[in-house]
């Protein structure tokens, strides 16, 4: 005997808008928390002198991770061509811009189940959330564009490919709006 | 009398396995790329020690999952809307996905357990030595959390794709795991 049922009314556009958004939220949710993190980590562990020391590669060390000694060496170099290239400002923005993107993206997650079952709430909160995400994702290309060249390369791709996503979610939610308004 | 869907709990908690699953793949393919540790540069100890408290947390959500989903069990699918060879797949990667999920946190914490970092969880509470540091052993269990590790992330993307084929179908199917 069934004792609590399912809404089985949702149209399709609903119920695939939201599993795409729940999708997605999962991977956002973890990707927005390891920017901030990648954030936190590197500045709280840059020496306050800005001079980092010699690479230490251990033969073992070397042999557990797979990599050589020019990598290894390399690893400090990547880190500090990082930090070089990020101005003052950056890291803070970054990890404000990313904490707020990571609380959206969780709740993208909320909104995503909320639009599977029909709820009478979910496509505007779809369109306000969606919207959320595509903004932090506009302001991150921002902060990133005045940067340079070595944050661009690692930053612009990813940034943008999120936005074409975003933009696709606000606008499938809106258009699943305009078709309930006429129904 | 049984629910449609999944008790509420058995959601937020799958939800939250999901989260924390991507971050740790993605925080750990960031952290392997930083510098080596050493007494100036310790930029691998935060994200490591939080990997590390991340996986041992999983083992008790999972457990917890596991619990409340023998515990609750949901009516079972109409049959019309799955064909047996998608039942037997569905049935097959869920059993797959949490033994490979404990087995991916256990690898990890026994390839830890052989190194000289101590696992202090959530910085609070401070985890037994169980084996004096071993290279070979650390390089062994590594390998196999490594592997384990991609053998999840290849079935995660079996069930993902399953909920997706479900959901532009629209039977119904989905809804059961995403109620809140």
């Amino acid at each position: 005997m069934v004792s609590e049922g399912l809404n089985n009314n949702t149209p399709s556009w609903a119920s695939i808008l939201g599993v795409v958004a729940i999708m997605l939220g999962v991977f956002l949710t973890a990707v927005h928390g390891n920017e901030a993190m990648k954030q936190s980590v590197i500045v709280n562990n840059m020496p306050a002198s800005g001079v980092m020391p010699e690479a230490d590669c251990p033969e073992e060390e070397l042999e557990e991770e797979g990599i050589s000694v020019a990598e290894c060496e390399y690893l400090i170099d990547h880190v500090k061509g990082i930090a070089l290239a990020a101005p003052d400002w950056f890291p803070t923005a970054q990890m404000t811009l990313s904490a707020i993107g990571a609380v959206l993206a969780f709740l993208s997650i909320i909104i995503g189940g909320a639009l599977v079952n029909y709820t009478p709430w979910a496509s505007k909160a779809a369109v306000t959330v969606f919207g959320g995400l595509a903004a932090i994702d506009l302001l991150q290309f921002a902060a990133v564009v005045n940067t340079g060249p070595t944050l661009r390369e690692v930053y612009l791709g990813g940034i943008l490919l999120w936005f074409i996503i975003h933009l696709m979610l606000v606008v499938g939610a809106l258009a699943g709006r305009h078709t309930e308004a006429e129904a | 009398m049984q629910r449609q869907g999944f008790n509420r709990t058995a959601v937020i908690l799958h939800w939250l396995l999901a989260v924390s699953i991507f971050f740790l793949f993605i925080s750990s393919w960031w952290m392997m790329g930083l510098p080596l540790p050493s007494p100036e540069l310790q930029f691998r100890a935060f994200p490591f020690q939080l990997h590390k408290n991340i996986g041992i947390t999983l083992v008790i959500i999972i457990l917890m999952l596991l619990y409340v989903r023998l515990r609750h069990r949901p009516a079972p699918v109409d049959s019309t809307h799955m064909k047996p060879w998608m039942h037997w797949l569905a049935i097959l990667s869920h059993v797959a996905i949490y033994g490979l999920i404990l087995a991916v946190c256990v690898t990890g914490y026994l390839s830890s357990a052989h190194t000289r970092w101590d696992t202090v969880w959530w910085w609070t509470i401070e985890f037994p030595r169980i084996a004096p540091p071993s290279e070979d052993l650390n390089e062994y269990w590594g390998e196999l959390h490594m592997w384990t590790a991609w053998f999840l992330l290849g079935i995660i993307a079996v069930h993902v794709s399953g909920a997706i084929y479900h959901a532009f179908r629209n039977d119904g199917i989905v809804r059961r795991m995403m109620r809140w």
